[in-house]
């Protein structure tokens, strides 16, 4: 029992930073109709500004979410204005295989700077400490802390996104880009504000998951995938479909501890011997192909 | 007759592009009579190689305009059933390469029918999806020998075997794969001119007028599908016998898959020629920036970067590919 409500847990907490993963792709899907293959590498600058920031300073991890945001800022506004927007010309294609250039670009430059080998944080002020909730749930103090920052960031920018002018803006370039002009609004600059916003979001979500999570110059690759299978539940360019979505990923991400519950309370022996370990993601790719065959909108999309 | 007559007829070509590809392939036969280091051989059959997976690529994403980024998943069930046919049963290539063309070609059906009912970025997604499933269930099975693959041991055969195609020189490989090239050619030649060739265009243009004409989207695209596939995966099988080593890792990876729709695109994507000048500029250019950058001069990745740049050059500015270049430059002779 105390499996499965531990994996509930870390579920839940998983699943919250993911959605903040998959916000930025969200997003600027919503805006601009490209999907962009560098998110993980984003992600992967996010986790290296933490981890050498924190190790530079000896700060808490959790102390460079303002660096790590700026950074991540800057560069989605530079990616959009010295590369995308030429991108966007093109045919559909052109922008798939730009992105990835893209990702190729930066995680080699990480492999350049950084080397092939893992990195881990070992030391901050929440390592180590856990809360027992009862019933068997131990929840580690760096993972509950990032799931709140998480949260907190992602209503931030639901709050930027619905309650102000600029929110307003972005929407509307959203809807109608040419009527969007005709108002007065420059959609050049909504774009670019997009891509910094989106870079700003996964790069938090990198400095968060730092945390728990080992770094190396490959990892974007499994996160861009979990941000297209959360885009994909929720809806391309919906922003609170990436929230639940981000949960429901979160408990797929799970599966080999259910799995591993189910074997062991139901005493099933044939379980036991799928190595379900190595399966992680490949439930994945698996829910991304029956969601999109299930329902090619999504939970909350408007996009067609 | 009537198909081979129209596969081996090029006259709708200027005569400059006749004579270039005659060229051309005057300069791939007579080339290892030339006195060449082991590393450029490696480098022309990789050529002959990756304008064979574009070409393949092509039909389905350049002609029919549907991005495939999943072609990776049957490189690696040609190159596995070659291998295991090999070592388990000793089944020879010639008979092992059908048999993994027919199992890409039935899994590209089961696969196929589901997958196309997407469009655009979607079906892109999803294809990388699938590629990166089949990739991971070759990772953890025994029988294929799990995530350390499956290695040919050379020596244990007389070579040349013509039949298992073990060689110990790389003239033979080149001279197999360049039959293999000129069939793929002539085929392709063919099926731009076929039916099936002009239905897709019709569909890349636009999907619902080609519909009220009476076209059956979906098992056009489901066809083609597994003409590319049935490409791939026999140049998969070749790949086999000739690194006699092959890991999930190097054959099903999503880099694979980038590449091989990367040959069509940045040659020009939906161009008979197109493939064969993409692979022709992009793995000379990656196999020396990695053999002087990456290894020479020991900066890790650097190669890969340089190599990026150009991507994200080429589809930013010229989406439409080098053959892009060439036909607005002729356009403006014209006029």
């Amino acid at each position: 029992m105390d499996i499965l409500l531990g994996s509930i847990a870390s579920g839940i907490l998983l699943g919250m930073v993911l959605s903040l993963v998959a916000l930025g792709l969200t997003v600027i899907f919503g805006l601009m109709d490209i999907v962009n293959f560098a998110h993980g590498e984003f992600l992967m600058i996010g986790m290296y500004t933490g981890l050498l920031t924190a190790q530079a300073t000896g700060l808490d991890p959790l102390l460079t979410l303002p660096l790590a945001a700026g950074i991540g800022f800057l560069l989605g506004v530079l990616c959009y204005g010295g590369f995308v927007k030429y991108l966007l010309r093109g045919p559909m294609i052109a922008q798939l295989l730009g992105t990835f250039g893209l990702m190729l670009v930066l995680r080699n430059i990480a492999l350049l700077f950084f080397g092939s080998e893992d990195r881990a944080l070992h030391h901050g002020l929440l390592v180590g400490k856990s809360f027992d909730v009862g019933m068997g749930i131990i929840i580690s103090a760096t993972k509950l802390a990032v799931a709140v920052l998480a949260v907190l960031s992602f209503v931030g920018v639901w709050l930027l996104m619905n309650r102000t002018k600029l929110g307003k803006a972005l929407t509307a370039t959203a809807l109608n880009r040419q009527g969007a002009r005709y108002m007065g609004i420059p959609t050049e600059r909504m774009n670019a504000l997009a891509w910094g916003i989106g870079g700003a979001t996964v790069t938090i979500a990198g400095a968060l998951i730092v945390n728990f999570w080992s770094v190396n110059p490959y990892v974007g690759l499994i996160f861009t995938m979990i941000a297209f299978t959360v885009v994909a539940l929720g809806g391309f360019g919906s922003v609170p479909g990436a929230f639940f979505a981000g949960l429901v990923v979160g408990f797929i991400m799970e599966i080999p501890g259910f799995w591993d519950f189910f074997a062991i309370t139901f005493n099933i022996s044939w379980m036991d011997a799928v190595p379900m370990t190595s399966f992680k993601y490949t439930w994945i790719y698996v829910s991304y192909f029956v969601i999109m065959l299930i329902s090619p909108r999504g939970l909350f999309g408007w996009k067609q | 007759m009537e198909a081979i007559r129209n596969a081996l007829d090029f006259s709708d070509f200027p005569r400059i592009d006749r004579m270039v590809a005659l060229a051309v392939v005057l300069l791939l036969v007579t080339f290892p009579l030339f006195p060449h280091s082991a590393f450029a051989m490696a480098t022309m059959i990789q050529f002959l190689m990756f304008s064979l997976y574009g070409m393949g690529w092509n039909t389905i994403g350049g002609y029919g305009g549907q991005v495939d980024l999943g072609k990776a998943q049957y490189v690696g069930i040609g190159a596995y059933t070659t291998t295991v046919c090999l070592l388990r049963w000793d089944i020879p290539f010639w008979v092992s390469m059908p048999l993994g063309a027919c199992l890409s070609i039935g899994w590209s059906f089961i696969i196929g029918y589901p997958l196309f009912q997407l469009k655009g970025h979607y079906f892109a997604i999803a294809t990388i999806a699938t590629s990166l499933v089949l990739k991971d269930i070759f990772e953890v099975w025994k029988f294929v020998g799990a995530a350390r693959g499956l290695g040919i041991l050379p020596f244990k055969y007389q070579t040349p075997d013509f039949l298992r195609l073990i060689f110990k020189e790389d003239v033979y490989y080149y001279y197999t794969i360049f039959g293999l090239f000129i069939i793929g050619l002539l085929y392709m030649n063919w099926f731009r001119k076929s039916r099936l060739g002009f239905q897709l265009r019709s569909i890349k243009d636009n999907e619902e007028v080609a519909r009220s004409l009476g076209i059956n989207v979906h098992w056009a695209k489901i066809k083609t599908y597994a003409i590319a596939t049935a490409f791939v995966s026999v140049v998969g099988s070749f790949h086999a016998v000739y690194v006699k080593n092959i890991e999930p890792e190097d054959t099903m990876s999503l880099d694979i898959s980038i590449l091989i729709a990367l040959m069509a695109m940045l040659g020009g994507a939906g161009s008979l020629w197109g493939p064969i000048i993409g692979a022709g500029v992009l793995i000379p250019l990656k196999s020396y920036l990695k053999e002087w950058l990456g290894a020479a001069a020991g900066l890790v990745g650097i190669d890969l970067i340089l190599y990026g740049l150009i991507i994200m050059i080429i589809s930013a500015f010229e989406p439409r590919g080098l053959w892009g270049i060439v036909e607005k430059i002729r356009r403006r002779k014209r006029i």
